[in-house]
């Protein structure tokens, strides 16, 4: 126990935790809205290729996280405009986000840098490492809460920010209506349609966020497919924190948790197939003893109603 | 959920759908600077161009099918099954363990493989609709996450116990089926093999179930209208196991006809790696979840990724051009813009605004 329960373990989970948690308050954005968000998956992708695009062309990194932002809010703009306007099925029009994204970026990862699979180049500059003036010297918590890139840091001033947005201002409160009941929403003169755009939109910062963390926070590369599930588990912590801010905080850092540990576990001699299969039974475990989330289906039906 | 208003519609959607797809395959490809009808041309020759390439396509159509079929079971009940991938897994690793330790004369082992596959791929398939029946976990997040454990405990069987340690160490895979128990092929020397058959056949049946029988019609009217099946005395947890066991079982199929009609073994990745089980569920989309639609949408999709390679085997354009086609295709099939959308249009532009 001891080897698996040290300082490193948690800092690697604050790591790991940052792009989950920022697509799954993305997520949980959505689901307040009645959007059930399906192609999370895809848009930290688009959001992990564009800021390594963004990073070797500009040469700077907060440029390149600045343009992963900019690419994804386009990207769900389209999403939105195709869930919201054309009346799509949103879950069908998230999973064909998500190829589209698979595509899409395997297809410029060869038109742009003219390699297949992944693209790394030596002279890019990853994000920085922040050390917290005097918590870095604090002897146990400050090897586990220092040291991490900006957008860890951001990632967990977000939480409280979307708090505050969601439950404490009218723009929150009108967008709390919009998934409760749209109908009623309308006849209050709320326009309902742009409420989910923003919704959409805030999300699409959020895992543009999440993308430039993925690719910029640790290794400064691009591979295929690297969001590798983060986006269906940012969904699940979604589901598992209720959409709540806090809730969604909590449920992300117990997949982080297990995330890390899963690498923990494979000095030991488990075969590595159990250690990676752990996150996900530990997900349906958790989806087992917290399954009060039925609001997201009454969000749905009640959107259904107002077309 | 997949309904069409009206009966031209159903026709003219997928068909506008595709022609977006191509535009958009278009852009992409004049972005890169590539020649556009040389593209297309060569994407036809790769899927079409002559009988070997034709059967290469059918081939690669064949489990697409499967899985579409099964996938369409479910959405005609109104559930997402996104869990084929590890449906497909299963069956394809059940049925080669069955061909390979189960005693007996080849004919017998061929069908207790096939069997064992279906038997495997519906168990793990109603396996989540019974957590949703009973205990409320959300279908769609179950499903995908079972995918992940299906493929890593079948990586590994496949890498320890069952491992092939006659050939390259370096590849985790079963050991060789043999021959007695493959599925024939339909011509010498074609990739082609009796599971495209068997596809063909499913699909012409499964269409007739849906059409003319009593169970089909309640699976129907689950999915149209929930509540007003239960008036009408459907057991949701009941159609929901056995429409999710069925649609588990042609995924679990469709992993058997690729280990016993093609790979003759279970390699790790054989399923994952090409994303059979996801071209499934988007040929299944494409159709709107009709059974013979979803065969000639899987051929098309199947006839994309070949057509794919070709280009890339000619062109200097990437294969990944394929997949893009593919999402915008299914993203605007799903869009109901065709006539309702232009009726609101039409109507007020304030509408579409505020709605």
């Amino acid at each position: 126990m001891q080897q698996l329960l040290d300082v490193a373990l948690f800092n690697s989970m604050f790591r790991m935790v940052a792009p989950i948690l920022l697509a799954a308050l993305g997520g949980a954005i959505c689901s307040r809205v009645g959007l059930f968000n399906v192609g999370l998956e895809g848009f930290v992708l688009v959001g992990s290729f564009s800021a390594i695009v963004g990073n070797y062309y500009t040469g700077n990194v907060f440029v390149a996280v600045l343009i992963a932002i900019a690419i994804t809010m386009l990207f769900s703009l389209i999403f939105a405009f195709i869930s919201i306007h054309l009346q799509a099925n949103v879950i069908v029009v998230g999973i064909s986000f998500n190829f589209l994204a698979l595509g899409l970026t395997a297809f410029c990862l060869r038109a742009i840098f003219h390699v297949k699979g992944a693209f790394y180049d030596k002279n890019m500059i990853g994000l920085p490492k922040w050390d917290i003036p005097l918590i870095q010297d604090i002897p146990v918590l400050g090897g586990i809460v220092s040291g991490h890139s900006p957008l860890v840091y951001l990632a967990f001033l977000l939480v409280f920010v979307l708090h505050y947005f969601i439950f404490r201002t009218v723009l929150g409160f009108r967008l709390l209506a919009v998934g409760e009941n749209p109908v009623a929403s309308k006849s209050l003169g709320i326009k309902v349609n742009r409420m989910q755009y923003l919704a959409v939109l805030i999300c699409g910062l959020l895992c543009g966020l999440a993308g430039a963390q993925l690719s910029l926070g640790q290794v400064t590369m691009f591979t295929e497919g690297m969001t590798a599930g983060r986006g269906f588990i940012a969904l699940v912590a979604t589901m598992l924190g209720q959409a709540n801010p806090i809730g969604v905080m909590a449920s992300s850092l117990l997949f982080g948790l297990m995330d890390a540990f899963s690498i923990r576990l494979q000095g030991f001699s488990l075969p590595t197939h159990f250690t990676q299969m752990l996150p996900y039974i530990v997900t349906l475990l958790a989806m087992l003893f917290f399954r009060r989330s039925n609001y997201l289906a009454d969000a749905q039906k009640a959107n259904g109603s107002s077309r | 959920m997949l309904k069409n208003r009206f009966p031209l519609s159903a026709w003219l959607h997928p068909l506008l759908a595709v022609l977006i797809g191509l535009i958009g395959g278009a852009i992409a490809i004049s972005l890169i600077g590539g020649n556009v009808m040389d593209t297309y041309a060569q994407m036809w020759k790769g899927a079409f161009g002559n009988t070997y390439f034709l059967t290469n396509t059918l081939t690669r159509a064949t489990p697409l099918i499967l899985v579409g079929l099964g996938v369409s079971i479910a959405f005609r009940a109104g559930f997402f099954n996104m869990g084929s991938e590890g449906q497909m897994i299963l069956g394809a690793l059940s049925s080669a363990i069955v061909a390979l330790y189960v005693p007996g004369p080849a004919m017998f082992k061929l069908v207790a493989a096939i069997l064992g596959g279906i038997l495997a791929g519906g168990s793990w398939s109603a396996f989540a609709g019974w957590l949703d029946a009973k205990f409320r976990m959300n279908l769609i997040i179950t499903t995908l996450l079972l995918n992940y454990i299906a493929a890593l405990f079948a990586g590994y069987l496949v890498a320890y116990p069952l491992k092939d340690k006659s050939g390259s160490a370096a590849l985790a895979q079963t050991m060789m089926i043999e021959k007695g128990v493959w599925l024939p092929k339909l011509f010498q020397g074609m990739s082609i093999h009796a599971g495209f058959i068997i596809a063909i056949v499913l699909a012409v049946l499964l269409f007739l179930f849906i059409k003319y029988t009593a169970a089909g019609y309640e699976i129907r009217m689950l999915g149209y209208n929930p509540l007003f099946a239960a008036y009408g005395g459907v057991n949701r947890g009941k159609v929901m196991l056995t429409s999710m066991f069925v649609s588990g079982g042609f995924a679990g199929l469709a992993g058997v006809v690729e280990v016993l009609g093609m790979q003759y073994r279970y390699t790790d990745g054989m399923i994952t790696n090409p994303g059979y089980a996801w071209s499934g569920i988007m040929a299944t989309l494409l159709s709107g979840a009709h059974p013979l639609g979803t065969a000639i949408a899987s051929i098309l999709l199947a006839a994309l990724q070949t057509g794919g390679m070709g280009v890339e085997r000619n062109t200097s354009i990437p294969l990944e051009i394929s997949s893009v086609i593919q999402s915008l295709l299914i993203l605007f099939v799903t869009a109901k813009f065709s006539y309702t959308f232009w009726k609101r249009r039409k109507g007020g532009k304030d509408d579409a605004a505020t709605s």
